[in-house]
């Protein structure tokens, strides 16, 4: 049997066809020397501006001729046909490759559908997507509220006992002044140690987050948020840095960078701020459990909800007013498939992320708390804080939270030190309400061993506790003991004498709303300038106020106060 | 369908994943892959992601949770 063979080529069309043939032509007419390649391969290597095959036809006689023929005849053809010759020729060779594989392989369209489809046919679903997305974030939250809330207990007992307790011991024993005891009490322990309550609660939720990260949900989340960005007028690629907001807003107002239109960058930079910062979490988390007990987490996952339909809204307004939409474009997205989470990896980044958050405490947050404890005291040894410096002048701009159902001084106090960094409400707050009203806990007699056992026996408390709050997820479980649910903090019982749970509330959406910490504010004036940033702080103190003052009034007139 | 893939890109609102670009192509997810990586080689879409222009340029990449989910993003350039 003989088999004959016919020499296959590819056909390009018309236009293109006659410049190949024009430049094989013109290689018997320069004399050019094609003796190193097929002349058609070469001809179309020279269209595409091969960059090897130049330089080898370069340094051949009449090269440089040939290679200017084919420069005229790849102008001529991108002129004629609109786009360049290279990718012309790409798209011809890609559309023979699809019609051969159509009509030679057949493929029972069931088989191409793998597991990480048929999950990401529901969880990127046009309308059940984001549901879906805002369903986890609340699972989430409730599972990070209620199993660590029994930590946090620890921790808070742990700081305001035997580490309190051995710092006085210390300063009694080197015979220290007594106003340094004061500076410890309250500057190191009260807003320092305040804040450091919450690394428990912080360290579930970067491992629930890692969770979803690492099983490659986030991609998911992030392709879902990308139509959510749609309707608030941005492009698909600001989802990036509110993705980033949720986290920190300065490297998220960098991270516009990536946004070609400056408009859209503007705008994304706007709306960043609005997403809830890890900074507000200790916020929430300290206000959420004092109120709300074991409504907490919703309250929580709330004020997240809350910041995006805030972004939504004043994103619409934006884009109908002040800064006007342009053309735009769509994105691809890779999505990984899914995978069960290494857990040397999810424990990693849950470390790597509270430990961000520990560095700050004690750096800024300690900073902060110094400068706050030097304003509380001054004039030096006033008795009460109310009549400090800094005592005076919250209670001067107080008059203004009043409508918003937190009219007093050390409210308006720690609301304007938030502006330093949004961690600095509560440590502000600890200082002044904790000393005052709970030194005595500090002071307990006991010995260091009875500390460390303390400590030790506290902690498999608290695990034993997580653990049945954990377990009594599964439905028809229920292992909590009542009474150890009602356990609070030492800030949780000085809060409700001066709070309601209406009154609270509107704070956290005060708090969630208002002026962008200053280091976002400076990255906003260092990327758009000085009139972006007074714009930003602007418009969102004046939204925080409105929205607070709607949730306050609104919750009075309902008899919710 | 490179002219195809690009016209889809231009004139959809939102982003897509692999798996839709190769349904609506009718293509093999392979075949689109090797389209986006030649489309990149070529200048008409940029990388976001580890690899990417665009990330090597950012200089955040220690802070940015994108890139700590894995996925690769394409998009156009104008």
């Amino acid at each position: 049997m003989t088999m004959t063979t016919t020499l296959f080529r590819l056909d390009y069309g018309g236009k293109l066809e006659r410049e190949i043939t024009r430049l094989i032509e013109s290689f018997s007419e320069l004399q050019f020397d094609t003796s190193r390649y097929p002349q058609r391969w070469l001809a179309l290597k020279l269209l595409e501006a091969d960059a090897d095959i130049l330089e080898q036809v370069r340094a051949m006689p009449n090269g440089e001729q040939v290679i200017s023929l084919a420069a005229q005849s790849a102008e001529k053809l991108r002129s004629m046909l609109g786009d360049d010759v290279d990718m012309l020729i790409a798209d011809r060779r890609y559309g023979f490759i699809n019609g051969v594989v159509r009509q030679s392989l057949h493929r029972a369209s069931i088989d191409r559908i793998t597991l990480t489809d048929r999950i990401d046919d529901i969880v990127t679903h046009k309308w059940l997507g984001l549901p879906i997305f805002f369903a986890m974030m609340y699972v989430m939250f409730r599972l990070v509220i209620d199993v660590s809330a029994p930590f946090l207990d620890w921790t808070d007992a742990v700081i305001t006992g035997p580490i309190a307790g051995w710092f006085a011991l210390l300063l009694d024993l080197i015979a220290a002044p007594a106003w340094t005891h004061s500076l410890v009490v309250e500057a190191v322990i009260g807003g320092v140690g305040g804040v450091l309550v919450f690394v428990p609660g912080l360290l579930i939720l970067y491992f629930f987050l890692a969770l979803l990260e690492d099983s490659g949900y986030m991609s998911r989340a992030a392709f879902v948020m990308d139509r959510f960005m749609r309707v608030i007028g941005l492009h698909g690629k600001s989802f990036i840095p509110m993705i980033l907001g949720f986290g920190c807003a300065v490297p998220a107002i960098y991270a516009t960078r990536t946004i070609a239109s400056r408009r859209d960058r503007v705008l994304t930079a706007l709306l960043v701020p609005l997403m809830s910062c890890s900074a507000r979490l200790p916020v929430y988390v300290v206000f959420g459990l004092a109120f709300f007990g074991a409504r907490a987490g919703t309250v929580i996952w709330g004020m997240y909800a809350l910041g995006i339909v805030v972004a939504m809204l004043a994103g619409m307004v934006f884009t109908r007013t002040i800064l006007k939409p342009d053309a735009s474009s769509a994105f691809v997205l890779e999505l990984p498939p899914y995978r069960t989470p290494a857990l040397k990896s999810v424990l990693i980044h849950m470390w790597e992320n509270t430990r961000e958050f520990v560095r700050k405490a004690g750096t800024v947050i300690l900073f902060a708390s110094l400068v706050m404890w030097i304003l509380l005291n001054l004039p030096w040894g006033v008795e009460n804080k109310r009549d400090s410096y800094f005592g005076k002048v919250s209670g001067a701009i107080s008059p203004v939270f009043a409508p918003l159902g937190f009219g007093d001084w050390q409210t308006s106090g720690a609301l304007v030190t938030g502006f330093m960094a949004k961690e600095i409400v509560v440590s502000t707050l600890s200082q002044i309400y904790i000393n005052t009203d709970e030194s005595a806990e500090v002071a307990e007699p006991t010995t260091f061993g009875e500390d460390l056992a303390g400590i030790g026996v506290g902690f498999i408390n608290a695990t034993v506790n997580s653990g049945k709050i954990l377990l009594s997820i599964i439905p028809g479980v229920n292992l909590v003991d009542e009474d150890a649910e009602a356990q609070d903090t030492v800030l949780s019982r000085a809060l409700r004498e001066h709070f309601t749970p209406l009154s609270a509330a509107s704070l956290l959406v005060f708090v969630l709303l208002y002026v962008p910490c200053v280091a976002t504010l400076g990255a906003i004036k260092h990327e758009f300038g000085t009139s972006w940033a007074v714009t930003s702080a602007v418009y969102q103190t004046g939204v925080a106020w409105l929205v607070a003052f709607l949730v306050y009034q609104g919750g009075l007139l309902l008899g919710l106060g | 369908m490179l002219t195809q893939f690009l016209s889809l890109l231009e004139n959809k609102e939102d982003g897509m994943s692999l798996f839709e670009i190769s349904r609506l192509m009718n293509a093999q997810p392979s075949a689109v892959q090797a389209m986006l990586e030649l489309l990149v080689q070529k200048g008409r879409l940029v990388e976001v992601g580890p690899d990417g222009k665009v990330c090597a340029s950012c200089g955040l990449e220690s802070n940015c949770r994108l890139l700590a989910v894995k996925g690769k993003r394409y998009i156009l350039c104008k």
